[in-house]
């Protein structure tokens, strides 16, 4: 008996069985970690930890939905007593001594976070190259980039090593990489899942959310990652439906938008063609589809590369070798170990953002670029409420291709930005999205995006489950090859 | 040639809030370095803020108290700068849309008043402390200061002499404790001020290049400060030369300013609105509210002083602008029974002691129980006007109380007549020929009957029995 | 990007970009600046800026002690301290 590739329901199912018991799962996830090193998925591993969780478990006669189920924590979540780098060499050796709200909430659940996952520096990449613990393999084929920046987390789901895996999304680092590794990524609604904890990229975009193998599995983790965090004012205070709720109820009548401006004519015909199918499946499920227009939605890319930047240069100022974290050898004064500290501790992506962020907020050019950059941000939110008068959620596919080689994009900043041109709208309007697979070109997955309306993931969860029950390409994983 | 100096203040002062504007740490002064420092105050990675309620609650009843704008809506923003004391590398403020705007404040100088309008105030976060002299070759760094409160006071260039800067500084300091929102502890740092200072002729109608002085902590060195900052731009003026616009330190040790030119260098605070904090709104009954709890302002206290004890409204100015006064008018009215004798007492001897010293009253070995003490002995008439004074002396260098004083000091007035008829005989036996001439009607003379009576009972004899004796005794 | 600028934000920055990658660098922000010049199609007349995806407002939370002397931990967390302050090069005021 195997335990890779299942789903935390069908996990849950065995624990309930006693087929197995919490404990001798655990045997089996750190025995495929280490059969899949190679993968580089995980850059700190949560041995004792996990098995002291899992021994309180074993005896246990029923086992609630996420209880003894393990789970890969991006290594973005402060986690207590527990080395968190945020794939940086400035924080190689920051152990926080506070755990983030959302891994909290997946472990009271009963998570057992087995290990802290690879991932791009701060969440700044596409394709995993930029972490300062080496690239992260594509399960599929490992001369391909996994996608980024929760590149980590989607390989060692789509490898089958762990069922489930927390993410985060500031551009696109959840819904990219899942659709590259073949697997189901949610990011919520900005302010659902408290950010107590995680480290800061770009804070007005930054959101947590759950990567698995199947949508189902999805919700089940965000009924546990979603809470009112008093220590995050940004953290919403409504009411947390169960996500499992309506799945499966029938999608009949839904309108699905599709955006009018999303020149699909420049993309891979192979996308094309795969997202058309996916229309069509859609539309035999019953769901009508209808135009929409989000007329700025060409300018989110843009926008997004002088908010994320221009935040994220603010952020990461506290990386200064004074209080935690990396301090270079080379100091003679203040002002060198505050350069040589950062110049040494960051990599290539992190310094360009700094530099870019730097730029666009200084003075005499912060009304031209950040207080524009704001002002299209707001047009690109009112789209989107528009556009959502009119449809339930709108689709797309999540990238503009099939993962790609590593290497190919890394000296290209501009075309490896592009790789979230289809995400990052939803980040810049804070609304809900989720890639789910929708099929393969050589061989490799690809994702298809769905977006919903503020706070509305119950229903992109219920579009997503519904295609799902009716298509297989979930089920597919690189062992087995494409079927 | 004669020059016009303008002066503007940006006043720092901390609030008086159990825990930091957004951290549940302690803010209070004097612990070990770096105990009261929580995860947000240190900066650590994926910490966020949460703001302090009270620090607004605050900040409102200033804004109040000086009839300014409450913003229902206002932003904090970051603004970003490298420093070791700064543990986020930006310090969260309100650039934009501050809580406070456009108020006003009265000040007196020689006794005419002036309106000074305050531009804004707003809620910031206080830096950590560096020291720098404690260690070898080594600057340390204590965060327990770090996110502590301030309101940021700005005054508009509009105050024209260091004695209204002082005045402006001191009006300021007496609402903020008044209001019990700061302690005013100028010492501990509590308040602390920029001033920019320009100078211009009184023909131009634009104002001067400034110079910002920074972070003074005393009267006494804005006062300096500002001097010696007027001397140097005439000088350099009058020589044909510029001022530039910059950051120039105060050394009170020195007393001259000097340029902070090269820290500034290229200096760009690149301030954005704050994206880990939403929009801080304040609703009208919550406005309400606070005003229905505020302690009664000066304005009130005058107006009450002058109705109901009967005070001229310049002595009931002085007594109301400074909370501690007031407290002690007010207590020392009430158990001795004479309110007039207790104002005249606050503005005369009392005045005259803290201008001597210059310290605030807050800041004396004079206690509230102990005034009232001195003015119950001098309005029951154990102790005389003379004596109360050298009292009032020996318990501003001591402390000691008014009865133990007298006691010690043995200061009790003579009212036993037999006494004072026997000091009132010797002097007229030991003073013939006085004597013959006052009874020829050299009347002047009775003063130093009285006089050497005095003398001889070391001030102790009551003055009227005294009157009394003498006059029977040369008639 | 003329030099005078690009040492201005690698100042602000606290970053060096005198090393083999510094050229590459900057020519990178440069292509970026450009590409995020497409923002001036957008008619942004009257519009407020938008610096938040929440159109809510903060909580404020009330003014209660709720923090512990964490120094030691802290401190020794530090590249470098004492028994008492984190240390850096001595600082000229």
């Amino acid at each position: 008996m195997t335990i890779q590739y299942k789903s935390i329901k069908e996990l849950n199912e065995m624990l309930n069985n006693k087929d197995i018991s919490p404990t001798e799962l655990l045997d089996e996830t750190f025995q495929l970690i280490d059969e899949h090193k190679d993968l580089n998925a995980f850059v700190t591993l949560n041995k004792e930890g996990s098995y002291k969780a899992a021994k309180e478990l074993d005896s246990k006669d029923a086992f609630s939905s996420l209880e003894g189920i393990p789970i890969a924590q991006k290594d973005l979540f402060c986690t207590k007593d527990i080395l968190t780098t945020c794939g940086s060499k400035m924080l190689s050796n920051f152990v926080p001594p506070y755990t983030a709200t959302a891994i909290e909430n997946l472990e009271k659940a009963g998570c057992l976070s087995v290990g802290k996952t690879n991932m791009d520096e701060f969440a700044m990449g596409s394709s995993n190259e930029t972490s300062f613990y080496g690239n992260v393999l594509n399960p599929w084929n490992k001369d391909f980039v996994p996608g980024g920046s929760s590149g980590g987390s989607a390989a060692a789901v789509a490898a089958g090593i762990v069922a489930a895996a927390s993410g985060t999304d500031t551009g696109g680092s959840i819904r990219q990489p899942a659709s590259l590794c073949g697997i189901s990524g949610l990011k919520p609604t900005y302010g659902r899942i408290s950010r107590w904890g995680m480290i800061a990229f770009a804070s007005s975009l930054d959101q947590a959310g759950p990567m698995a193998r199947t949508v189902e599995d999805c919700a089940l983790l965000l009924n546990e990652m979603c809470s009112y965090d008093k220590k995050d004012t940004t953290s919403l205070n409504v009411e947390i439906p169960d996500f499992t709720h309506n799945l499966n109820n029938e999608i009949k009548n839904k309108k699905i938008g599709i955006v009018k401006e999303f020149d699909l004519s420049k993309l891979d015909q192979n996308v094309v063609k795969n997202f058309e199918s996916s229309l069509d499946q859609l539309k035999k499920l019953g769901a009508e589809i209808v135009e929409v227009s989000i007329p700025n939605i060409s300018l989110s890319v843009p926008t997004y590369y002088v908010i994320a930047p221009a935040e994220c240069s603010s952020n990461l100022s506290r990386y200064d070798g004074v209080k935690y974290g990396f301090r270079t050898d080379n100091i003679t004064d203040l002002e060198n170990l505050y350069i040589n500290s950062r110049t040494e501790g960051f990599g290539e992506e992190v310094k360009r953002r700094i530099l870019i962020g730097t730029y666009v907020l200084s003075a005499g050019f912060y009304d031209a670029y950040y207080k524009k950059a704001q002002q299209v941000r707001r047009l690109i939110k009112n789209d989107f409420d528009n556009a959502f008068k009119e449809v339930d959620v709108i689709v797309s596919p999540t990238t503009r291709g099939p993962a790609f080689a590593a290497g190919s994009k890394s000296g290209d900043p501009i075309q490896m930005y592009l790789e979230d041109l289809f995400t990052i709208p939803a980040n810049l309007a804070g609304l809900p999205a989720m890639s789910i697979p929708s099929g393969f070109e050589n061989n490799m997955p690809l994702g298809l995006q769905i977006i919903g309306n503020h706070l509305d993931e119950s229903t992109v969860l219920q579009v997503g489950h519904n295609f799902q029950v009716n298509t297989d390409f979930h089920n597919q994983n690189p062992s087995k090859g494409v079927s | 040639m004669s020059w016009e100096t303008t002066i503007g203040l940006e006043i720092h002062v901390q609030l008086s809030t159990k825990t930091k504007l957004f951290s549940g740490a302690s803010t209070q002064f004097g612990s070990n370095p770096n105990t009261q420092v929580d995860y947000v105050d240190l900066g650590l990675p994926g910490v966020l803020p949460v703001p302090n309620r009270e620090a607004f609650n605050k900040a409102i009843m200033f804004g109040l108290a000086t009839n300014s704008t409450i913003n229902s809506i206002s932003f904090f923003d970051r603004k970003n700068y490298f420093y070791p004391d700064l543990p986020k590398g930006y310090q969260i403020t309100q650039m934009n849309k501050p809580i406070v705007e456009n108020g006003e404040i009265a000040i007196y100088v020689d006794n005419k008043e002036k309106i000074i309008n305050i531009t804004r105030a707003h809620l910031e976060e206080d830096a950590g402390k560096s020291v720098h002299d404690l260690f070898d070759g080594k600057t340390g760094v204590d965060l327990n200061r770090a996110g502590t409160p301030l309101l940021e006071i700005v005054s508009e260039p509009e105050i024209s002499s260091p004695e209204e800067a002082v005045a402006y500084f001191k009006a300021i300091h007496q609402l903020v404790t008044y209001l019990d929102i700061c302690d005013g502890n100028m010492s501990q740092g509590s308040m602390r001020c920029d001033v920019n200072v320009s100078i211009k002729k009184p023909e131009d109608t634009e104002l001067g290049t400034r110079a910002e002085l920074k972070n003074i902590n005393s009267f006494r060195f804005i006062d300096r400060a500002i001097r010696h900052e007027v001397n140097r731009q005439i000088k350099l003026l009058e020589k044909g030369e510029k001022i530039v616009q910059e950051t120039r330190l105060y050394d009170s040790d020195k007393n001259e300013t000097r340029s902070m030119r090269s820290k500034e260098a290229a200096n760009d605070y690149r301030y954005f609105p704050e994206p880990d904090l939403l929009p801080i709104v304040i609703d009208q009954n919550e406005i309400n509210e606070i005003k229905n709890n505020m302690p009664e302002l000066p304005k009130a206290k005058v107006s009450r002083y002058i109705d109901v004890f009967n005070l001229d409204e310049a002595d009931a100015k002085i007594i109301a602008t400074s909370k501690e006064m007031s407290k002690m008018f007010e207590t020392a009215a009430a158990e001795s029974m004479n309110p007039q004798l207790a104002a005249r007492w606050l503005i005369g001897e009392v005045n005259a002691l803290l201008n001597k010293d210059n310290v605030l009253l807050s800041e004396s070995k004079l206690e509230i129980n102990n005034f009232s003490a001195l003015i119950i002995r001098i309005n029951d008439e154990t102790i005389s006007g003379k004596i109360a004074k050298t009292v009032l002396e020996k318990i501003w260098e001591t402390g000691d109380t008014v009865d133990s004083i007298i006691e010690s000091e043995g200061l009790v007035q003579i009212k036993d007549s037999g006494l004072i008829e026997e000091i009132c005989n010797k002097v007229v036996s030991d003073n013939p020929d006085q004597v013959a001439a006052y009874r020829a009607g050299k009347d002047k003379l009775f003063g130093f009957f009285v006089g050497q009576v005095m003398k001889e009972s070391k001030g102790k004899a009551n003055p009227k029995n005294v009157n009394e004796v003498l006059k029977k005794l040369l008639s | 990007m003329d030099k005078e600028t690009v040492s201005t934000i690698a100042h602000l920055s606290r970053l060096s970009l005198e090393n083999e990658k510094g050229d590459k660098l900057i020519s990178d922000l440069e292509e970026i600046l450009e590409f995020v010049d497409q923002l001036n199609d957008a008619n942004t007349e009257n519009v407020d800026p938008l610096s938040s995806p929440l159109e809510m407002t903060a909580r404020l939370r009330n003014d209660d002690l709720n923090s512990k002397d964490r120094k030691s931990k802290f401190l020794s967390n530090a590249p470098d301290s004492n028994e008492d302050y984190f240390l850096v090069p001595r600082v000229v005021e």
